[in-house]
């Protein structure tokens, strides 16, 4: 990882929130459209109110605790049971916003701040801030964030009310199409952001263990995989580093 | 699905199911996460458990399928995400190639296999 320093700022603190805002025009924006075409597609589907969906968007904001809500809900597990899967899914968050953090503090602590950045973290945001926030001026960092993060909620708010609307109208081969292209574009996303031997053990290790641990209920399987797997990466990425 | 008869239920199971328990996570890496500098050893732990809960989740996603992607053999969900790889690496580290390539293999394979 880069140090926290970083050049100096030429542009103004909405110069920055227009520039994070613009951000969100590429490629990892498209396929988040994408993803929450096909999760208004689902909510439509399973018989989800059409608003309450919209909120799911903007205040969950990740895509697969959305995922595991909606579809615990659908198949009857239960408000409790459906709760703490998704609590378990969203544990993944905790060391995503521990490892941005330190970017977010901008020049003055405010924790208000701080928790509004936190909750624009999940995968998109995550991945391009861990790309191009040790690029950005210190001042820059979280009006860019905040610019990034509402464009973002912005266009998947737009992709979960246009796919509840289409769904239905799609044929069946687009909508197996639009079902895989969130797994799709995050694999690709995250063989992109690897570096070093101890994401890619911790890659390997979360892809492949998950369908021998597939069948465990309860959330064990992403504890195994997860917390299992990405003990076992750290492990092996600091022999390593000890070695050299 | 009866707690979904109205807006406001629905609104409320998505607070309490799905906001809630997703938002302790960040608000406590905020709150607890303050004195961890970036590079620490923890730092590179937590990395490494978030980057491989990720790929778990997104690896049911494709392992573990919902909805009409059961129509769909595995090995065509793989040969998606197979190929969309191949291609991101071989135009110049291109996500969108990737994308683009892995849906065309899968839209066409289920053209060609589900009926």
């Amino acid at each position: 990882m880069s140090s926290l320093a970083a050049p100096h700022s030429d542009r103004s603190t909405a110069g920055w929130f227009l520039h994070g805002a613009r951000t969100s025009l590429s490629v990892p924006g498209l396929v988040l459209l994408a993803g929450y075409v096909g999760y208004g597609g689902l909510l439509q589907a399973v018989g989800f109110p059409f608003f309450a969906g919209l909120v799911s968007t903007l205040l969950i904001w990740a895509l697969p605790a959305q995922l595991i809500l909606i579809g615990g809900l659908a198949t009857g597990s239960g408000l409790v049971a459906t709760a703490l899967a998704v609590t378990l899914s969203s544990l993944r968050l905790l060391p995503m916003v521990v490892s941005i953090a330190p970017y977010l503090r901008g020049t003055r602590r405010n924790t208000a701040v701080e928790l509004l950045c936190a909750h624009f973290v999940a995968m998109t945001v995550w991945v391009e801030g861990q790309r191009l926030l040790p690029k950005t001026p210190v001042e820059g960092r979280v009006p860019f964030v905040l610019g990034l993060g509402t464009a973002l909620i912005g266009i998947s708010l737009i992709g979960t009310g246009g796919g509840f609307i289409m769904a239905g109208e799609l044929p069946k081969h687009l909508a197996i199409g639009l079902l895989l292209l969130t797994p799709l574009s995050f694999s690709i996303l995250m063989v992109r952001g690897a570096s070093g031997i101890t994401d890619w053990v911790a890659l390997a290790l979360g892809f492949f263990t998950t369908p021998f641990v597939a069948g465990l209920s309860g959330g064990m399987d992403l504890m195994l995989s997860g917390l299992g797997g990405g003990t076992l990466a750290y492990i092996v990425g600091r022999m390593a580093r000890r070695r050299r | 699905m009866t707690s979904f008869d109205s807006e406001w239920s629905a609104i409320l199971v998505v607070i309490l199911a799905g906001f809630l328990p997703t938002e302790v996570w960040r608000s406590l890496a905020i709150v607890a996460g303050r004195r961890l500098q970036e590079g620490s050893e923890v730092l590179q732990w937590v990395r490494a458990v978030a980057t491989a809960l990720l790929a778990a989740v997104v690896a049911r996603l494709i392992f573990v399928p919902t909805g009409m992607l059961v129509e769909a053999p595995l090995w065509l969900r793989l040969a998606c995400v197979a190929s969309g790889l191949a291609a991101f690496f071989a135009v110049r580290r291109s996500v969108f190639a990737g994308v683009l390539v892995g849906e065309v293999v899968l839209i066409g394979g289920a053209w060609m296999l589900v009926p």
